[in-house]
């Protein structure tokens, strides 16, 4: 028996593919004893005792990113050397496209808040903020291309086959409303790439984002199959009822207790989410000058629902901006500066609305925000069939560009890392997406080394073999 | 209202959180920060002078096994568990007296992890001889490595002496009862005939049994009953079916790719639908299980007059292709792909763990990836014309929708190791050929790119694991949990087998019964460990809650497919058509079986994902089974389940006669039994209740209740 036993223990370590962390109950709640048992296999104690890795300083995080990816040099990152060597075209590579030469930013930059921080002028709300923002001057990823960008952006691999960021965090923290998913992406259309990119890839589905199209006002078109086309709420009631009753006689005196429990109880929840769910995706609750505040764009209003699913306990949102049929709004290879702006005034109002009201609730301090894309632009213009450069685009550009986060324990008003004098590359404290994910995760209270999950043979994680955590963002 | 302090809900805690056993954990937290934080540090900068594969070991100091550190070398031990004050080593790392590594201080952090490492204790995995004395080489004793369970040869053992004799049924009940009786634990008493049909009737075909079949089971009195039924169940195009999709998962069937550019669908692959029909056609006639794996991999070579055979080359052409195919960096990938798929899924083995450096704890290395890999670099993705008439681009079919994807041979080329996986950091080129530690002389493949060698090195009887592998698969699929519990990993992390001799006398059989996998069907749903019922006995229960032992065989949830088509079924809405082009499942104007379902790498069918469909971007080893209020949510109010429970009403009003009348037909067409007194009196009493569409109302309570979907 005594070997059996062992066995049982080793099965249990192995078997089961579950992470080789132990987090106790997350943030004060109560872990439920009795799982799935087609999941757990093993038996969950209890636990009262903080479990996670550290102290977390973040509970949720949104992320908003820019699809198609935001030019730095007209954002974040001053270039004004770029006025100097305008028209040159830069010397190293042999790339196309480039015979238009460095291009400097048509719009001003100027100093914000206290701590100065510099931003273009295409942000004059969030500007008003710039003392509650982070902003990474330093970034870089593997490669200038979309797909594998996005999928490095929001998995940590190039290729479809791991879990999102998003996935990895409910995994590791699940949901604080058990009425909600734990972890939901709001687009407005499909992002190129598509649902890979909340996708659970080998972790159990319970952890997959729940896709909501935000092109749609109505909750009922938010979330498939909330409600019955044509059944009232009071006829479903009893229909529950007499399905529940059905269930527990069904159940009789069973000892399968674990299996048919739980699902009585996803009935039940199902049940109160439908109530629940119809409450958080109504945005007619907002006030009108809230929803004025926002704006009402596609993303505005992705930014108003993800407020309110944060407060109500979803622990990830991921924000697409993008557009029916526009699958990288940001991607201005022609028109840049056009485009630019017209973009940045949506992004602008949206974001600093949504940082505002997360302040104001007192929010922002445990919520992460991340702002950005995928990678940056060229410093360099992209000249397409005419030579206006009024009309010039800027290319994809890998080696340094920017992003932002702001609350949920990250320092205020800090401008973090350098590229170089024209904004090529990332020169000086050199942030890599992994790095921002091992931040991310350090944040929400996990080590981004031990949240890990055993799949083919051997203990994935978010990060890979990479990834530090920057620990000077760090407020 | 802010509401953060809710109670978690069980199936959506946090899952990494309390799984194992609290001494454990710790033990293997220790173990896990030798490996994060010292291991490495060993390996970077002493094992150069302080391990077996130095030149001259200096010192006489070992520092790559946990022998060699607390013996230490001429000046005394390296480690003293606990006590960092008398660590040698310590006093080397911070340049107190030796002054070790020589090229240079370490940082004072991994000075500090080497004092918390000592003061917890000193764990240290790597124990004896056997430890990998270089991280980017190892060397392995295969004929050590050989007398593990995985890679030993497979034996048809006596069946052990039982006391209870007249338990046993078939092959298999001996070694259960054996190790029942050995925990003394008894196995359960058989299912009712009833449960028992309906269980057999869905791990074989996956449909709910037939009512004219079942009332005929329950009427046979006679001897040998079960065996009339499982082979009458055997003989249906639905077992082939129903065993298709246990496959498409296995072999990562899908229509598309991961990635679209623009309107790009050139990638894609709309006739893969002949791929899964040539997987029925297989599973219809019960073709061996060595010429299903041949054909798969090299029908071109070894049957290349056999056209009907050619498409299922698919196993191999129906991989992702990923972005910016073509670049050397994405095609490493795409052959990871093949490797893993191959390895994985047919040998049970993680070789694509080996393609940056040699594998960690099984014995594979970076020159068995890459001899593998170059297999599938001599190998190209082909869209073969469906006919002659149809527009081609040199030999291809210029349109995906005129072609069938398979593969066919390229140019014949080895491969470089490529060092930590580094495309442009090239290795020694190592020849095509098998797998070292499952070589017989490990000759080179020279025919071709190697693919048809590779199948017979898979398929021979002298390989230990590919009979394993797949018995092994059959058998989770019939009691839900697998003998050796990491279906896709026989390596030294995936588990030991529940039951050793079973696992390797049930292999052997089979291949001695032709590899015929309705042999093996037959032989397990004609157990009597089978046969057992689903109760929970509490006494029971507590010795062995996980059921290693196998004293009953557990409740289950249907599957998608199985639930999908039940209630079509129910409503009398299947379309039985077998084969063809696919279908989308949640169309409410598409009938057909689950199985026919379209396939999307980029966009899954949301019902299939929010049934814990896998991932078809690679490889699935096993499903997990989640609960979740999202899936009741479908089951409430999506149009599929009230297309079905509106037919299903209307199929019930047909039947004249009184309310109870109805709701025993309504029982009879969900649930394959008449309602109990109790049962009849709830129905009443719903429908007594003022609302529209009330018998949809009710046949759509009855579809979705727990009894249709879960499997005793």
């Amino acid at each position: 028996m005594n070997h059996f036993l062992n066995r049982r223990e080793l099965l249990i370590r192995s078997g089961a593919g579950f992470g080789s962390v132990g987090l106790a109950a997350a943030l004060g709640e109560q872990l439920q004893a009795e799982a799935s048992p087609q999941v757990g296999s093993a038996s969950r104690e209890p636990r009262t005792s903080n479990g996670l890795h550290h102290q977390a300083r973040a509970k949720r995080v949104i992320f908003l990113f820019m699809n198609g990816a935001p030019s730095h040099v007209d954002t974040f990152d001053p270039k004004p050397a770029l006025e100097k060597f305008a028209g040159k075209p830069p010397q190293e590579g042999n790339g196309k496209n480039r015979e238009g030469g460095f291009m400097p930013s048509p719009f001003q930059f100027h100093r914000h808040g206290n701590s100065g921080m510099e931003m273009s002028e295409l942000f004059p709300n969030l500007a008003k903020y710039a003392d509650d923002l982070c902003v990474i001057r330093s970034m870089h990823t593997d490669v200038p291309n979309h797909e594998p960008g996005l999928l490095l952006m929001q998995s940590g691999h190039q290729q479809p086959t791991r879990p999102s960021i998003g996935s990895w965090l409910s995994y590791g923290l699940g949901s604080e409303n058990k009425n909600l998913p734990s972890f939901i992406a709001l687009c407005p259309g499909l992002p190129v790439v598509g649902p890979q990119l909340w996708s659970n890839a080998f972790l159990p589905g319970v952890h997959q984002g729940m896709e909501v199209d935000t092109n749609e006002k109505t909750v009922d078109r938010l979330i498939a199959n909330l409600h019955h086309p044509n059944m009232d709420s009071e006829a479903q009631k009893k229909q529950i009822a007499l399905i529940q009753q059905l269930n527990q006689m069904h159940k009789g005196d069973l000892s399968h207790k674990n299996l048919l429990d739980a699902h009585i109880d996803a009935m039940q929840t199902a049940f109160k989410m439908q109530t629940d769910a119809s409450e958080a995706f109504d945005l007619n609750q907002e006030t009108a000058a809230t929803r004025a505040n926002y704006g009402d764009s596609e993303f505005a209003r992705s930014c108003l629902l993800g407020r309110r699913l944060l407060e109500r306990g979803v622990r990830v949102i991921q924000v697409f901006y993008v557009r029916k049929g526009q699958k990288q709004p940001w991607d201005t290879h022609q028109k840049n500066n056009e485009g630019h702006r017209n973009l940045c005034e949506d992004a602008d109002r949206a974001t600093a609305a949504l940082i505002g009201d997360l302040k104001s609730r007192g929010m922002l301090e445990d919520t992460l925000i991340v702002w950005g894309g995928e990678f940056g632009r060229t410093p360099y213009a992209q000249m397409n069939k005419s030579d206006d450069l009024s009309k010039a685009g800027r290319d994809h550009h890998h080696t340094g560009f920017s992003m932002f986060l702001a609350g949920g324990g990250i320092k205020q008003g800090f401008t973090y890392g350098e590229t170089d004098e024209l904004g090529m590359h990332a020169v000086h404290n050199r942030v890599h997406v992994h790095d921002l994910h091992a931040t991310i995760l350090h944040q929400m209270g996990i080590d981004h080394t031990r949240l890990t999950f055993r799949y083919s043979g051997r203990d994935y994680r978010l990060t890979d073999v990479h990834g530090q955590v920057v620990n000077d963002l760090i407020s | 209202m802010l509401r953060y302090f809710f109670a978690m809900f069980a199936v959506t805690q946090p899952v990494l959180l309390s799984d194992h056993a609290f001494a454990n954990e710790k033990k293997t937290e220790a173990i896990q920060f030798f490996e994060r934080k010292i291991r490495p540090v060993l390996v970077e900068h002493c094992y150069e002078c302080h391990s077996a594969n130095s030149k001259i070991i200096q010192g006489g100091l070992r520092l790559d096994s946990s022998e060699g550190m607390l013996n230490g070398g001429d000046s005394g031990a390296a480690v003293t568990p606990e006590k960092p004050e008398t660590s040698l080593i310590l006093d080397s790392l911070r340049y107190e007296g030796l002054e070790m590594p020589p090229a240079g201080q370490l940082s004072s952090e991994i000075i500090k992890d080497f004092e918390r490492w000592i003061l917890s204790g000193a764990v240290d995995p790597r124990i004896g001889n056997t430890t990998p004395t270089n991280d980017s080489e190892k060397n392995w004793d295969f004929s050590e490595e050989r007398k593990k369970w995985q890679y030993a040869p497979l034996i048809k053992h006596q069946p052990p002496e039982i006391q209870t004799v007249h338990w046993s049924r078939t092959s298999i009940d001996s070694f259960v009862l054996s190790q029942l009786e050995q925990n003394e634990v008894s196995p359960n008493p058989p299912a009712s005939k009833r449960d028992f049909a309906r269980r057999v009737a869905y791990d074989l075909t996956g449909l709910p049994i037939a009512e004219t079949l079942l009332n005929r089971f329950l009427d046979d009195h006679r001897p040998n009953s079960k065996n009339r039924l499982v082979d009458e169940l055997l003989s249906t195009p639905q077992h082939a079916e129903h065993w298709t999709r246990f496959w498409l998962d296995i072999s990562r069937y899908a229509e598309d790719q991961a990635h679209q550019v623009g309107n790009n669908d050139s990638l894609n692959y709309p006739n893969a639908y002949l791929y899964r029909d040539w997987v029925i056609d297989a599973f219809t006639s019960d073709m061996s299980y060595q010429d299903f794996i041949r054909y798969q991999l090299a029908a071109d070579l070894v049957a290349p007059h056999e056209p009907q055979h050619q498409a299922a080359l698919g196993f191999l052409g129906l991989g992702p292709k990923y972005y910016r195919r073509n670049s050397p960096e994405v095609m490493a990938d795409e052959w990871e792909d093949r490797v893993d798929t191959v390895t994985r899924g047919l040998l049970g083995l993680t070789v694509a763990c080996a393609r940056c450096h040699d594998h960690k704890y099984d014995p594979i290395s970076t020159k068995d990836y890459y001899s593998l890999a170059g297999i599938f670099a001599s190998t190209e993705l082909f869209n073969q014309p469906l006919s002659e008439a149809v527009e081609k681009k040199g030999d291809q079919a210029k349109q995906p929708s005129d072609g069938m994807h398979i593969v066919r041979e390229g140019p014949p080329r080895d491969l470089a190791v490529m060092i930590r996986g580094d495309v442009k950091n090239q290795g020694e080129v190592v020849q095509r050929r098998f797998l070292e530690i499952l070589a017989i002389d490990n000759k080179p493949y020279t025919n071709g790119s190697g693919r048809a060698e590779l199948a017979e090195s898979i398929i021979r009887e002298q390989n230990p694991l590919t009979a394993r592998v797949i018995v092994n698969r059959v058998w989770r699929q019939f009691f839900g949990k697998a003998l050796v519990d990491t279906p896709s990993n026989f390596g030294n992390l995936g588990s030991d087998p529940s039951h050793p001799d079973l696992l390797d006398t049930l292999s052997v059989e089979f291949m001695e019964h032709n590899w015929s996998l309705k042999w093996l069907h037959r032989e397990i749903a004609l157990s009597a460990t089978y046969g057992q019922s689903s109760h929970r006995e509490y006494s029971k229960t507590i010795k062995d809650p996980e059921n290693w032992l196998i004293w009953h065989v557990p409740q289950r949830r249907l599957t998608i497919e199985q639930m999908r088509d039940t209630m079509l079924v129910a409503a009398d809405q299947l379309d039985s058509t077998v084969k063809g082009r696919s279908i989308q499942p949640d169309d409410p104007a598409s009938n057909r079986r689950t199985l026919y379902s379209e396939i999307s790498r980029m966009d899954l069918n949301p019902m299939l994902a929010r049934f814990d469909f896998p991932d078809p971007n690679s490889h699935s080893a096993q499903r997990f089974e989640t609960t979740t209020p999202l899936q009741k949510l479908f089951l409430l109010n999506s149009p599929f389940t009230i297309n079905q429970a509106s037919a299903l009403a209307k199929r019930a009003m047909k039947t004249n006669g009184s309310d109870a009348s109805r709701i025993r037909e309504l029982y009879k067409m969900v649930l394959g039994r008449l309602p109990s007194e109790d049962e009849i009196n709830a129905g009443y009493d719903f429908l007594k209740n003022e609302m529209k569409e009330k018998w949809q109302a009710y046949s759509h309570a009855l579809l979705i209740s727990n009894e249709m979907f879960i499997l005793d």
